[in-house]
């Protein structure tokens, strides 16, 4: 514990490597699913929704900046240890293990699902389960500031690749598929903001674990909360254009039935009459965004587990992997897959994390007011 | 320096590794080993509950000294999709590749009685592209695929180019299998198919020459089906599905002539350069209609019977006059369009969409009860034509 503490004080991050971190956590597979979730809720006006879900996340990235001020060096659970004592601090901190250790093993089953479904059926599930972990365990062993350098190289192609899918497609678009506007009011933009509150959630968890890496000067941190703001922006309306093409091309009906709409536009791109099947470039890319979201998921855990156990990251690793595999194994059914991840997030990460962070956030204050 | 040594070993041993994770090593199929899927015909099978599916691939031609293909068509009789490749693989011994799928015919008969299940397998199974196009054809299917034509074009491919080509007349529908699947999603709104038929000499009025059996040799897209969900209801006729393509704003090119409009001798024949068609809708005296207008550029290729000599002045009235009659021929055309849509109660044109998208409080009051309302609904068609010019000539060579 204390030797993995001396190299966590060490270890910094630059405020743009923090941003970029952030984005590409936040985007994670979001793409994929986002479209048939504000779909389901708001019909054709789904698109409204996904900017103001992600900005559900900034508040909260504000919030964990203005504890890492006052509690520096520190990581979320450590903090809530100090603020709310050690027994409620461990309880969440046990939560906090749970949580990111099974959602990232569910997250490795979707890397799975979806290479499986999508371009390469025949191939055995295992060897994604596998080839993805094992880029997991290199990056979390090379450790937090090597993660941040593969996701400042990975995410400006997820982001290009995704630019270019949408112009793409644009000459797939039906005519008048947007229309009419808010035919059912603003009632059903709000539900689909609700379903993608989780995935601003999912970055937050990933923000509260790497608080110490964080640079703590003065300007550093004003740069910090403009990375919280650019990063949920620049993820909230790639997501947008996401939505609005699959809406467009689609139709409603057909966007919420495609289980991944993104991937079946990707082949529907033919250029110039000539070049098609490039969804295989689009999914090596967006390999890359996966492997970024189950990475960080990893990293949680492990830094759960030394932070309430006291139990050594790098020694730890093979057995927070096996459990990722094994919740990855635990799920046959893609559908099923498909459907518990939906529910972690809305019933079990949702909650959690809009309710803790908030509280903290609360307590410090309500202390800070008391003792002053 | 032990530890940075440590890294790169370990990052090489990944790469080492990752190898075994690549593709190639676990699905590999050498492109001589596929066999491109570039066409599927359905018909009715003879027994219940059975089709006869049609499955036509391009393999590479032996002893060709360039790229060139040649057609492999077989036929069987099964009960789902899936059975055609187990039975395909064993026959020809190379495993099928859907993802060169072109076009999907689907024969009047298995249309009538619903394809939904029968295409179950193209929307669902990874390898097929929605980009794919759908044709309904007059006859067997089967007999569409293996047409011997005299051009030696493989029968899928003619028709993927036929309906690529397609916009410079303008005269059917292209539809893909993700636009068919769209149009699905709305309720309100009748799919549309193009329609393919083979032509024998002698059919409607074209001659040619048979080469080797007598038998057709080419073929044509012209008309099409119109949908309730997946089963066929009924035919247009060619001048129907124009109607069809100017209302649904699909015009890119289109040649029109105006024989027979009125009694008039004099007659033209041009091309449209440009189209737009817009609609909205009007409250009309208390009543809600949907008004379209359509705006064409058409220049001027032909002018029959006009046997005297005009100044300016008699050439811009008799252009005047040629924008009137083009403007009739594309008012005839959409209304018989119209009408078909009155008669079946089948919403083809989109007019229940285009009122929910500019008025949606109002579609929620007859949304429930739109093919009966359909029948009475009001619309108006508004055409506006542009003579842009009128060829390398002004008046035609003077035989008075």
């Amino acid at each position: 514990m204390q030797g993995g503490r001396e190299r966590v004080t060490v270890v910094k991050i630059s405020t743009h490597q923090f941003m970029i971190l952030g984005a590409a956590v936040l985007m994670g597979t979001t793409f994929l699913p986002i479209s048939a979730i504000v779909t389901s809720s708001a019909g054709r006006d789904g698109w409204m929704s996904v900017l103001p879900g992600f900005a559900f996340g900034i508040p909260y990235g504000l919030m964990l900046i203005s504890l890492m001020e006052k509690y520096p060096r520190k990581n979320l659970l450590q903090i809530s240890e100090t603020i709310l004592g050690k027994w409620i601090g461990k309880s969440i901190g046990v939560g906090y293990i749970l949580i990111t250790g099974y959602f990232g093993g569910l997250l490795l089953g979707q890397c799975g699902d979806i290479f499986e479904r999508s371009i390469m059926p025949l191939t055995p599930v295992w060897t994604f389960y596998l080839g993805g972990l094992l880029l997991v365990l290199y990056l979390v062993w090379a450790g937090i500031e090597v993660f941040a350098r593969f996701s400042e190289m990975v995410m400006p192609l997820i982001a290009i690749s995704i630019i270019l899918i949408v112009w793409l497609s644009l000459g797939r678009v039906e005519q008048g598929e947007l229309m009419p506007i808010l035919e059912n009011g603003i009632k059903p933009v709000l539900f689909g903001i609700v379903k993608v509150m989780p995935f601003s959630m999912e970055y937050i968890l990933f923000a509260a674990a790497i608080l110490p890496f964080l640079p703590t000067g003065k300007q550093e941190i004003k740069q910090l909360k403009s990375g919280v703001w650019r990063a949920v922006f620049l993820i909230g309306i790639l997501n947008t254009l996401i939505a609005l093409i699959q809406i467009l091309v689609f139709g409603p009906t057909e966007t919420i039935r495609l289980v991944y709409g993104l991937l079946v536009l990707g082949k529907m791109v033919e250029i110039s009459r000539t070049v098609s099947g490039v969804e295989s470039i689009f999914m090596m890319i967006w390999l890359g965004a996966l492997i970024i979201k189950i990475c960080a998921f990893f990293f949680t855990a492990l830094f759960g587990l030394e932070t309430v156990f006291g139990l050594k990251r790098k020694k730890w690793m093979a057995l927070v992997g096996i459990l990722f595999l094994a919740t990855a194994f635990g799920f046959v059914s893609g559908h099923s897959l498909i459907m518990e991840i939906g529910l972690v997030d809305n019933y079990v990460i949702l909650p959690f994390t809009s309710l803790w962070i908030p509280i903290l956030w609360g307590v410090s204050r309500w202390k800070k007011g008391a003792s002053a | 320096m032990m530890r940075h040594k440590g890294y790169t070993i370990g990052f090489l041993i990944l790469l080492i590794v990752s190898m075994f994770f690549i593709e190639g090593c676990w699905g590999k199929r050498e492109v001589e080993e596929l066999a491109p899927l570039i066409g599927v015909g359905f018909d009715v099978g003879e027994k219940p509950g059975t089709m006869i599916i049609t499955e036509q691939y391009a393999l590479s031609k032996k002893g060709a000294s360039g790229p060139e293909v040649e057609a492999w068509t077989i036929s069987h009789e099964v009960s789902t999709a899936r059975e055609v490749s187990e039975m395909t693989s064993k026959i020809i011994g190379r495993n099928a590749f859907m993802g060169s799928l072109k076009v999907i015919v689907i024969s009047e008969e298995v249309a009538k009685v619903g394809f939904k299940d029968t295409f179950d397998f193209a929307q669902r199974y990874s390898e097929f592209r929605r980009s794919l196009y759908l044709i309904l054809c007059k006859g067997k299917a089967q007999d569409i695929l293996n047409l011997k034509l005299r051009t030696r074009q493989i029968p899928s491919l003619y028709i993927k180019s036929n309906i690529e080509n397609g916009v410079a007349t303008s005269t059917f529908p292209k539809v893909r299998l993700g636009h068919y699947l769209t149009v699905l999603g709305n309720k309100s709104t009748a799919p549309i198919l193009p329609l393919i038929e083979s032509i024998k000499p002698g059919d409607a009025k074209i001659e040619y020459t048979v080469e080797g059996e007598k038998s057709a040799q080419e073929m044509w897209i012209q008309g099409a089906g119109v949908l309730r969900g997946d089963k066929l209801i009924d035919l247009l006729t060619d001048d129907e599905t124009k109607g069809y393509m100017w209302l649904e704003n699909d015009i890119t090119n289109r040649f029109v002539y105006t024989v027979g409009i009125d009694d008039s001798d004099i007659n033209f024949g041009g091309q449209v350069l440009k189209s737009s068609t817009k609609y909205k809708i009007a409250n009309n005296n208390g009543t809600l209609e949907l008004q379209y207008l359509i705006k064409v550029s058409v220049a001027i290729d032909e002018v029959s019977g006009q046997k005297e000599k005009l100044s300016d002045n008699e050439w811009i009235e008799l252009m005047n006059g040629a924008e009137q009659k083009f403007a009739s021929v594309i008012e005839k055309e959409c209304m018989q369009s119209l009408k078909k849509e009155r008669e079946l109660g089948l919403d083809f044109l989109g007019i229940g969409r285009h009122i929910e998208q500019l008025n949606p409080n109002y579609w929620k009051s007859v949304k429930d009860d739109w093919e009966a309302k359909l029948k009475s609904f009001p619309v108006s068609i508004k055409i506006q034509v542009t003579i842009h010019h009128s060829g390398m000539a002004a008046s035609s060579p003077t035989t008075k």
